[in-house]
């Protein structure tokens, strides 16, 4: 079947159906959560298929669902979320994706954004100096065996207990920056050898540090929960799990596929997956804990080094900079939740892969500062366009996707088809008179996220809030990008 | 299309390569590699370290990606990059090569971190066998 032939029904704002009989092997429905721009271009990159893969899984609960940045990936398409039962349901790493727990932080400021303006480029600079970036061996924290496995046991936790972090930051971050984690025999010895010379870094590829304005305020009770005030500077950071993440995947993908594969009938062998109860898929699980654990240590270290330069560029400390964690939260990866499913609770292993979890007011692991207004939501998007705050909202729409949203603006155009377009431009330059300094010791990096590669930010918000899934707070615009 | 090409999906990127055996298939693969690492594969073999390495799998998806795994690992691992490749066997489901690895005088020009099975089939139409292998960037 051509995918443009797929029939998609609109049920309600920005939510499209198909129906599990437009393919025989499907067993759920799918949904997709698009304006019809937005729908038409995932129709024709092929990630509609990807969405119909995941809704032929077995013991699929609810629809196979994709977020409003939807785009091409493997697999799961990017933005795509699936829950299956907690006991005797399926665990895909394809679900999450090789970066585990890639996902974004926001560090709130009192600073003016007159203020920052004429000591942003040195805070760019000094960034680009401190953290490793791209492809570099540098790393500023080497850990012996032990020290590691303690960071990937105890994630942000071990990261105020040995890095003197701020132990008030732990209630901002999703989980509370550390998944039960106690066997480190699941772990290969080549993915500890990635993953200790990497804490610390940015990485490669849309990873990335920002200063940004709040600009826009949309809902002012919640923004000023979240500490978000019109006209102040933010501070955004996108990173992973890093070399630590893709070795864990890598190596349960080829565990998984040498035990399973034979028997299982799959579209596309990037679906591979295990039961969550059979010993491989608890051993993945295990892994990803801590590979998750990792990311979290590595957000909070990032943010240490963000701390420490503005401390000293602006020769105030934290406290009077008014810096505080708005969150931290999780795009890639699966995780153990409790939800409604047809008037009965029940404990599902919902996995997010390029989605963000995004729970509603008066939910029990929504930080007690925040819980009457919801999960914070953060929506970067591309390198040189605004950004978003949401909340999560309650029941109705929400309920139907996990409380799931967007995790960025998502791709449009592929890395080489945005570097074809940026060689005919500075994009530093460009930028630049727009306001926006950026620091990148990689050329190739900056023209494969060229704005124009990537889908309008403004069109994936709109269509989150149309169809209920997510409620706008505030929006942020870039004034200093640090690229990996 | 070429003995080995780039291409690109939305968020990554990849190679199609094709041999009219696998020994062809498995040596192209890892020249599209290099093309889409360094944008040319390297024309001397001089000053290389031969290093042996056997790789067995489930079937050629699955020995292309152990040998593109390691071929990754070695470039950005030990730093060293692909200059040839010599085959004593190469089958469906083993391999056994000796690389002739040169150090990287440059870095990568793109940061793969994974390969992936995402659609991969061998398949042979014609006598000659072809694959397409997505990495993760």
């Amino acid at each position: 079947m051509s995918p443009k032939e797929w029939n998609f029904e609109e049920i309600a704002p920005c939510r499209w159906r198909l129906s599990r009989s437009a393919d025989g092997a499907m067993v759920a429905d799918a949904e997709v959560f698009a304006t019809r721009d937005i729908l038409r271009q995932a129709l024709a990159d092929a990630s509609i298929e990807q969405v119909v893969n995941v809704a032929c899984l077995p013991g699929l609960v609810g629809s196979s669902l994709a977020m409003p940045d939807i785009h091409y990936g493997y697999g799961f398409c990017i933005g795509g979320v699936a829950a299956f039962p907690a006991d005797g349901g399926l665990v895909l790493p394809g679900g999450v994706g090789y970066d585990i727990n890639c996902g974004v932080r926001l560090l709130a400021s009192s600073i003016p954004a007159g203020e920052f303006a004429p000591v942003a480029a040195d805070v760019g600079l000094a960034l680009l100096q401190r953290i490793p970036t791209g492809l570099t061996p540098r790393s500023n924290y080497r850990l012996g065996k032990k020290e590691f496995q303690r960071v990937i046991g105890g994630g942000v936790r071990e990261i105020v207990r040995s890095f003197a972090a701020e132990a008030g930051d732990l209630e901002f971050i999703e989980s509370g920056g550390c998944l039960p984690f106690d066997s480190p025999g699941v772990i290969s010895p080549k993915a500890y050898e990635r993953g200790s010379s990497q804490l610390g870094s940015l990485g490669s590829g849309n990873h990335f540090i920002e200063a940004q304005v709040v600009e826009e305020i949309y809902d002012p009770d919640s923004a000023r929960l979240f500490g978000l005030e019109k006209d102040r500077v933010a501070f955004m950071i996108h990173t992973g799990s890093r070399g630590f993440g893709h070795q864990i995947a890598t190596d349960y993908i080829e565990t998984f596929r040498k035990r399973n594969l034979g028997r299982l009938k799959l579209r596309d062998p990037q679906l591979v997956h295990a039961a969550t109860g059979s010993a491989e898929g608890k051993n993945y699980l295990q892994a990803l804990n801590a590979a998750s654990n990792f990311a979290w240590a590595n957000r909070q270290l990032l943010q240490g080094d963000v701390i420490a330069i503005l401390e000293r560029i602006l020769r105030q400390g934290r406290d009077k900079l008014g810096l505080r964690l708005v969150y931290d939260q999780a795009h890639n990866i699966a995780k153990f939740e409790r939800h409604e499913v047809g008037g009965e609770a029940v404990d599902l292993l919902v996995h997010r892969k390029g989605a963000t979890r995004a729970f509603p007011p008066g939910h029990p692991d929504v930080s007690e500062r925040y819980r009457a207004v919801g999960q914070p939501v953060l929506i970067p998007g591309s390198m040189g366009s605004r950004s978003y705050v949401l909340r999560g909202r309650a029941a109705g729409t929400a309920a139907g996707t996990f409380f799931s949203s967007a995790h960025g603006a998502g791709r449009r155009l592929s890395r080489h088809q945005a570097v074809k377009l940026a060689s005919q431009a500075d994009v530093r330059e460009r930028l630049q008179k727009s306001g926006i300094l950026v620091f990148s010791l990689s050329v190739q990096g900056l023209k494969e996220e060229i704005p124009e590669a990537y889908k309008d930010v403004d069109d994936v918000v709109a269509a989150t809030v149309a169809s209920g899934i997510s409620e706008k707070v505030a929006r942020l615009r870039p004034l200093l990008v640090v690229k990996g | 299309m070429r003995n080995y090409e780039i291409f690109s999906t939305t968020a990554d990127t990849g190679i199609r390569c094709k041999g009219r055996d696998f020994r062809e298939l498995y040596g192209n693969a890892l020249r599209g590699l290099n093309l889409l690492l360094f944008g040319a594969n390297l024309r001397s073999t001089s000053g290389c370290d031969a290093v042996p390495f056997a790789f067995r799998g489930d079937g050629p998806e699955n020995v292309l990606v152990n040998l593109l795994s390691e071929a990754l690992s070695q470039v950005y691992g030990e730093r060293r990059r692909l200059a040839a490749a010599v085959f004593r066997r190469a089958g469906r489901s083993a391999i056994d090569v000796r690389l002739l690895l040169a150090p990287c005088r440059r870095p990568p020009r793109v940061d793969i971190k994974s390969v992936t099975y995402h659609n991969l089939r061998v398949e042979e139409r014609g006598g000659v066998k072809r694959a397409a292998i997505v990495f993760d960037v």
